[in-house]
């Protein structure tokens, strides 16, 4: 019999809904004036705003602070306090770790965390990987490039702090770490969809090794949105036999949400830890019912170095109507991130989001799990082409593939594709966070 | 299970240690190897606050 405790805290994932606002509202005047008290930067915007610690008093208040974009942190950053700027929010020596974002967006914005932020952080990832199994008695794999991005790093830390063995792949390349996966027998590990997609190509292609007889049961995704794309995710989970789970983070927000084990079709928000509010694209207004989309704005409420208070993260998501049957009382959002307000855009009138287009390629069974998607304009008009590769044991099909593809595209997403069928792992490889949707209209 | 959880007894202990950890760090300022190793444990003493303390308001209300 399974005597595991069901959850990593037994209290606040049960807490009722209401008590957990009551929390939230008291976190939040704590950072709020913490940030107001320790940043030249945070205190300029909220005097701007005229907006004190003083004046949050209900859960109304907070919508009248103002939120901030990432573009902010980069206008401030390489000055004094060096390197970080004046949204530090303690002494320089008080700094244990430096991270930077990815910079998929622009220049990017460095990252001070004290021990008790990083501390913070694997708490954060504790509560993930206790949702979605992992025990003392799981021998993880993290087969990523350990470095200056945040990734997987309070995974791994996270996972030794519930208990876990943890195998660091980083410096291994991908055949020597599946060869590895196979030697330790390890049962779970961490990486992009991308990457764990094109680690069971590598295997089954170029060691004639069937990742699906390893010993992996369980995947923790992160880094893009595909393990919450059920097409994805279903590859991802056929190709090793094992569960696949969603999670998303940043690395100026934290991990501030996890798909459970249930698999309920969205991802939990951690809601202790965070305050997420959804805000309407074009007006700005708060959405408080499920089934709109909206953009991300979220507080971390106990991160203290560099805080992050209603900050714009461009994620779009939308609350789930029903809680979840595993009994955490947290909301859940459904079908985790939808795409970032920057990549949704408009092609001929219609809205575009290019995690539509990835659930259908990978939904066609003739094609790979690779694709490369183009929108420019010829004259006036916008155009989409959509590269693919189609398998060798679907070349005999490459027509009907192609007609399905071209059903399916214009059935999920109103829209029309010049499609392009390119040769076997022609098109680029990504290790992390891929790149497959170029707007070239945006150079304009 | 959350009836054999005795919150106010938790709480009391998480407080004695964070005591003793602070006096700690007032002995430990030319010793490095306490000094540093005593800021983990208090940093670790911050998360159970988050995870435990930062609740028995709302507990005790339930």
């Amino acid at each position: 019999m399974n005597t595991d405790p069901p959850f990593w805290n037994p209290i606040l994932e049960s807490l009722p809904i209401e008590k957990v606002r009551q929390l939230q509202l008291k976190k939040f005047k704590s950072i709020f004036r913490w940030a107001y008290e320790h940043s030249k930067f945070h205190r300029k915007i909220y005097d701007d705003a005229g907006i004190n610690p003083g004046d949050i008093h209900a859960f109304d208040d907070i919508r009248r602070v103002p939120t901030l974009e990432k573009s902010m942190m980069r206008d401030i950053q390489r000055k004094a306090p060096f390197p970080y700027g004046h949204a530090l929010c303690v002494p320089l020596e008080d700094v244990a770790i430096f991270r930077q974002t990815s910079g998929t967006t622009g220049q990017p914005v460095y990252q001070p965390d004290t021990w008790q932020d990083w501390e913070w952080w694997m708490e954060c990832w504790s509560y993930i990987l206790w949702a979605q199994g992992y025990r003392p008695r799981d021998r993880v794999f993290i087969p990523f490039g350990y470095n200056i991005f945040v990734a997987f790093w309070a995974g791994h830390y996270a996972a030794e702090k519930i208990g876990c063995e943890v195998i660091p792949g980083g410096a291994l390349d991908t055949k020597a770490r599946i060869l590895k996966i196979e030697e330790l027998q390890a049962t779970a590990m961490m990486g992009t969809p991308t990457y764990i997609l094109g680690m069971a190509e590598t295997a089954r292609n170029k060691m004639g090794i069937d990742p699906s007889e390893l010993t992996i049961n369980k995947i923790t995704c992160a880094g893009e949105c595909g393990a919450s794309i059920p097409s994805t995710k279903k590859r991802l989970e056929d190709a090793w036999k094992a569960k696949v789970f969603d999670h998303a983070g940043a690395t100026e927000i934290g991990a501030w949400s996890f798909e459970c084990q249930e698999q309920p079709g969205g991802m939990h928000v951690n809601e202790a830890f965070f305050l997420v509010e959804i805000a309407d694209v074009e007006t700005g207004q708060i959405i408080t019912e499920p089934g709109r989309r909206g953009k991300m704005i979220i507080t971390a409420l106990d991160r203290q170095a560099q805080p992050c208070v209603r900050f714009d993260s461009k994620d779009v998501i939308e609350w789930a109507d029903e809680s979840c049957p595993c009994g955490r009382t947290s909301r859940l959002i459904k079908g985790g991130v939808i795409g970032r307000a920057d990549d949704i855009t408009k092609v001929k009138g219609v809205l575009l989001a290019p995690s539509a287009i990835e659930e259908v390629v990978r939904g066609i069974d003739g094609l790979g799990d690779e694709y490369e998607v183009i929108v420019d304009k010829v004259g006036d008009t916008d155009r989409i082409k959509l590269k693919v590769e189609v398998l060798p044991e679907a070349q005999d099909q490459c027509r009907l593939v192609e007609d399905e593809l071209a059903d399916q595209l214009r059935l999920k997403t109103n829209l029309r594709y010049d499609i392009e069928i390119c040769g076997c792992e022609t098109l680029p490889r990504y290790e992390a966070k891929a790149k497959r949707f170029k707007d070239l209209r945006k150079k304009d | 299970m959350k009836s054999k959880i005795d919150l106010k007894q938790i709480v009391s202990k998480i407080q004695l240690m964070k005591s003793t950890a602070e006096e700690l760090s007032r002995l430990g300022q030319n010793f490095p190897a306490l000094a540093r190793n005593n800021v983990r444990i208090l940093v670790s003493l911050k998360m159970m606050e988050i995870n435990i303390c930062d609740l028995m308001d709302l507990y005790q209300e339930k």
